[in-house]
């Protein structure tokens, strides 16, 4: 008896290690899908309050880098503005409608502003944490956006963080178009290189350039049309070669992205209970 | 006892603090970055309690998993590790050394130890990128980040291996 009750304690680290591999193993399954992990890893409240002090920290360091950024995109839409104004002069002439048109669009969206404070393009699938949650309005299926363009799209939503399904996720495509056509295609990432995406199904006919920018569609109410995602880089033919399909330069760099902004329509759900 | 079980607490926050706040953000342009958390199995002294190794490793694990996005990824990898360390240890030390020996470089004398640290390492990246890969990425990538990551961990493990004498 004693012998036995001997040999029981000497290989209980056994037990252990099989009962830890099947506890790891069950999370690895469980809970790598993003939706049920949500309150598991960093929208959890302690891990989330630490990655945003850390990211807080590094925030001061990148001032220089993220005050740079912002002038220049300042000059950009101010010389938007310009020319965008002149038109309008042009255009107020003989209608109204394009200006009501323009403001309508801007009234329908209300922008949150928000800090990211983890964020990942090493892997297949990355995601984004964002520091606003449900307490500031925040809901699944919203766009965010950055200065510099499209940043993904929010997934998960606990009260003070939200969890944002990335531009470079293998799940995510967005609804997009050549700047100046109407033509329109999905854009999508392929894995590698964070600044690389593609753009597919655009028709030959469309007669795409490499430079050529591409905006979003505007066709689901996630964002606005006209946003800013990249320009072309180059031109391949799709794999039946009835269409090409576009290798675009991301305008964002995800990996350095820190101020974003989240869209929120306000007649989102009215838009969508007509597309259903 | 319960002086070493502090010590050990620190350690483990100071590494996955290291890993999560430090490493997890060097980009090396493709290639691994290095994770040292397995430091903390690695510092076991001989003859601890095999299941306190095991818990040991795996809370480490575990802390860095909630902080990476990565459930079960590292915890895995490291409970594995736990379970490897007594016997590679027992392999690596000199004959005439104590019972009870932490291994550290004088201890051990240095090409002993690191031989013990490159083998454990390797055994804690091929666990760890075949966990990871297994959901995430194709077989020669993962291998390049592995490889790549393993020199560069075992490298970052012998520089705190500096840090850790003098304390």
């Amino acid at each position: 008896m004693r012998e036995l009750l001997d040999r029981i304690s000497q290989n209980v680290h056994w037990v252990v290690f099989l009962l830890l591999e099947v506890l790891s193993g069950f999370m690895l399954f469980k809970f790598n899908n993003y939706q049920g992990s949500v309150w598991f890893t960093q929208a959890n409240t302690v891990a989330g309050k630490v990655l945003e002090w850390e990211a807080k920290g590094l925030q001061y360091m990148n001032l220089g880098k993220e005050n740079a950024y912002l002038v220049r995109q300042n000059t950009l839409l101010q010389s938007n503005l310009n020319v965008l104004r002149h038109e309008l002069a042009e255009l107020k002439r003989d209608t109204s409608v394009t200006q009501r048109y323009h403001i309508d669009l801007l009234k329908d969206m209300e922008m949150i502003p928000a800090q990211v404070i983890s964020n990942s393009v090493r892997q297949r699938d990355n995601l984004i944490t964002i520091n606003v949650g449900s307490n500031d309005g925040v809901e699944p299926e919203m766009g965010v956006i950055s200065g510099t363009g499209v940043v993904g799209i929010v997934s998960k939503v606990t009260p003070h963080y939200a969890l944002v399904l990335s531009v470079l996720n293998s799940r995510s495509s967005i609804s997009c178009r050549l700047r100046g056509t109407e033509y329109f295609g999905y854009m999508k990432w392929n894995g590698g290189n964070p600044l690389q995406v593609s753009m597919d199904d655009v028709p030959r006919h469309a007669k795409p350039r490499i430079g050529d920018i591409v905006e979003t569609s505007g066709f689901s109410s996630l964002f606005p049309a006209g946003i800013f995602l990249g320009r072309v880089a180059q031109i391949h033919n799709s794999g039946d070669g009835l269409a090409y399909s576009l290798e675009i330069q991301m305008g964002t760099d995800i990996a350095h992205v820190q101020n974003v902004c989240v869209l929120k329509h306000h007649m989102k759900e009215e838009l969508d209970s007509l597309r259903r | 006892m319960i002086d070493t079980l502090l010590k050990r607490l620190l350690v483990m926050l100071l590494l996955v603090a290291f890993q999560v706040l430090v490493l997890n953000h060097l980009n090396l342009s493709g290639y691994g970055t290095p994770i040292v958390i397995a430091c903390m199995v690695l510092y076991m002294p001989m003859g601890s309690p095999k299941a306190g190794i095991l818990l040991w490793g795996f809370c480490t694990g575990m802390l860095v998993d909630i902080f990476s996005n990565t459930p079960g990824v590292a915890s895995g990898a490291m409970t594995f590790v736990a379970l490897i360390q007594p016997p590679l240890l027992n392999l690596m030390v000199p004959r005439d050394a104590p019972e009870d020996i932490t291994p550290t470089i004088q201890a051990m004398g240095s090409g002993n130890y690191i031989r013990y640290t490159m083998i454990l390492f390797l055994i804690h990246h091929l666990v760890y990128y075949s966990l990871e890969c297994f959901s995430l990425y194709h077989m020669a990538d993962a291998a390049l980040l592995m490889l790549t990551s393993w020199i560069s961990s075992v490298l970052l493990a012998l520089l705190l291996e500096t840090f850790r004498k003098k304390k």
